[in-house]
């Protein structure tokens, strides 16, 4: 098990509010450094929402001691989205002094005094599943309510390296270098596509046409080449055995602000375009546009044609031998009626 | 006499149209866009039918079309605005009163042809619609080319999906008024055509 150095572990709270758990559960599977290890050498868990075993107050009273006891000092990682509607009601992460008390309201109450705010998912860091239309509770990431600097760890689930990584870096470090969403640059510093393992046989041209096939996933929806993670080196999960292309299967880009109403359909190469009470696909729309092109331009051609526009355009700007052929042409196209005309 | 009029598709007109300048970058500018499409279209969907056998190969065409459209854009801009030629190609308040005229024969509903300057309405309009396209089309691709450092862009549309999708519409509707604009060189006054290449209509 490696030793971490003898700082002294900073309080951690970790709050689920609108999530399927699937993050916290992740990084449950992390084996290097494992959760014994997080725990004893690294962290302080003074709450956590799907380990704990206190409820009601005696739990809530946790989060008001940090908050008080410890200003300044804890990390506060949110798992999921923040619901905005009816004031927040649409997630209660517990009662205090008999009142529910909202994950709106807590993670402003918690947000404000924490060392570091780190966003656990892509659910808490861009909104994820848990906001995706219709979104009726209205939900939110955790940046949206908070007037701070939020440190997002997107996935879903997150492996449990990155979150895990993030804390030691915090611990140790302090806060990693970030991009432009905020999130760690050790973990979502290339694109999928950059380091794919297949990315051979898309230089190449060798593509999967269906799920199962052993070739690039480029052709089936692969969204590698606009993903930043580090999946193909890292794989999954705590053994860093496979990973979606390994097992056959294009990447969803799970990671990206977007996911998963901006990049879906998962097994087309864009997102469907969205007009007023239509849902198209980005190739059927275009093949459509091409088609109404192909028409438009037909029809004013057989226009032009019938009321000897086209006839009148070669007489008048070609002579001799050339345009005499070029109108014989037309007027067996068209009859004598709209050769005459010239 | 005669062979001059059986040839006179050929041979340079008396008024001038186009300064040497416009034609040298139009003659650039024209490969780099039909390059940009074929290659573009083919790394949105890699198949045969456009010329390429490898993604890399599209990737290069590519790379070199793209970066010859945006040396090409920005030195027409230049030229456009040092010269102040964009005056012909930007609609005014004018363009909307002839585009009445000018649809009204495009769609055959008179037989009077109607007589504009240099540009009609309607080129006017598919000419600045490919100097805003493009446009488009530099930005996020750019933004695509180098997503790291050009990160912001991607942040303003909601990330590179959605960028991706914008450069593809954006690509769509650039072919559509290329193609509009081959049909009307191709059916419509065959010595405006002569002037992209001699100067002189």
């Amino acid at each position: 098990m490696k030793q971490f150095s003898k700082k002294s572990r900073p309080p951690v709270i970790w709050l689920g509010t609108n999530t399927c758990a699937g993050d916290m559960l992740s990084l449950l599977n992390s084996l290097e450094p494992g959760y014994q290890s997080l725990i004893t050498d690294l962290i302080d868990f003074r709450f956590n929402y799907l380990l704990g075993s206190a409820e009601g107050d005696t739990a809530t009273g946790v989060l008001k001691a940090v908050t008080e006891e410890q200003r300044g000092k804890y990390i506060l990682v949110i798992e999921g989205t923040i619901p905005t509607r009816t004031n927040g009601l649409y997630c209660v992460v517990g009662n205090r002094d008999g009142k529910p008390l909202t994950a709106l309201q807590a993670v402003r109450e918690l947000g404000g005094g924490a060392r570091h705010v780190v966003a656990a998912g892509t659910c808490a860091s861009f909104g994820g599943p848990y906001a995706a239309a219709p979104n009726p509770s209205e939900s939110v990431p955790v940046q949206a309510v908070l007037d701070r600097k939020v440190i997002n760890v997107p996935g879903c689930p997150i492996n449990p390296d990155w979150m895990m990584g993030t804390l030691v870096h915090l611990v140790q470090y302090g806060e990693p270098e970030l991009d432009g969403f905020n999130r760690p640059k050790i973990f979502y510093g290339d694109t999928i596509h950059d380091i794919c393992q297949r990315r051979a046989y898309f230089e190449d041209g060798i593509f999967a046409e269906k799920p199962g096939d052993p070739w690039c996933m480029y052709k089936i929806g692969c969204k590698g080449p606009v993903t930043y993670a580090d999946c193909p080196n890292r794989q999954w999960s705590g053994e860093h055995l496979s990973w979606p292309v390994k097992a056959n299967t294009p990447c969803i880009g799970c990671t990206s602000p977007e996911f998963p109403d901006g990049d879906a359909p998962f097994f087309e190469h864009l997102p469907d375009i969205n007009l007023p009470g239509i849902k198209i696909s980005a190739n059927r729309f275009a093949r459509l546009a091409g088609a109404a092109t192909a028409f438009g331009i037909s029809i004013h051609l057989i226009g032009s044609i019938l009321t000897g526009r086209v006839a009148d355009t070669i007489k008048k700007d070609f002579s001799g031998g050339i345009s005499r052929k070029l109108l014989s042409i037309i007027k067996n196209t068209d009859g004598k009626r709209y050769g005459g005309k010239n | 006499m005669k062979l001059r009029q059986r040839v006179s598709l050929l041979i340079r007109g008396k008024k001038p149209r186009h300064s040497g300048t416009a034609r040298l970058l139009h003659w650039l500018y024209a490969p780099a866009v039909l390059g940009s499409a074929l290659s573009g279209f083919y790394i949105h969907w890699p198949g045969s039918s456009l010329g390429f056998r490898k993604m890399n190969t599209a990737r290069e065409t590519h790379f070199f079309a793209q970066f010859t459209l945006l040396f090409t854009y920005i030195a027409r801009v230049m030229y456009g605005l040092k010269g102040k030629n964009y005056r012909e190609i930007l609609p005014n308040r004018k363009t909307l009163s002839d585009m009445a005229k000018f649809l009204k024969y495009e769609f055959y509903l008179t037989d009077k042809e109607p007589k504009f300057p240099k540009y009609n309405p309607g080129q006017k309009v598919l000419f600045t619609g490919m100097v805003l396209f493009v446009l488009i089309q530099i930005i996020t691709g750019l933004s695509l080319y180098f997503p790291k450092s050009w990160q912001k862009t991607a942040k303003l549309v909601g990330g590179l999906n959605p960028l991706r999708k914008l450069h593809f519409l954006s690509a769509l509707t650039i072919s559509i008024l290329v193609t509009g604009h081959l049909y009307f060189v191709f059916t419509h006054e065959y010595k405006k055509m002569k002037s992209i290449f001699t100067g002189y209509e």
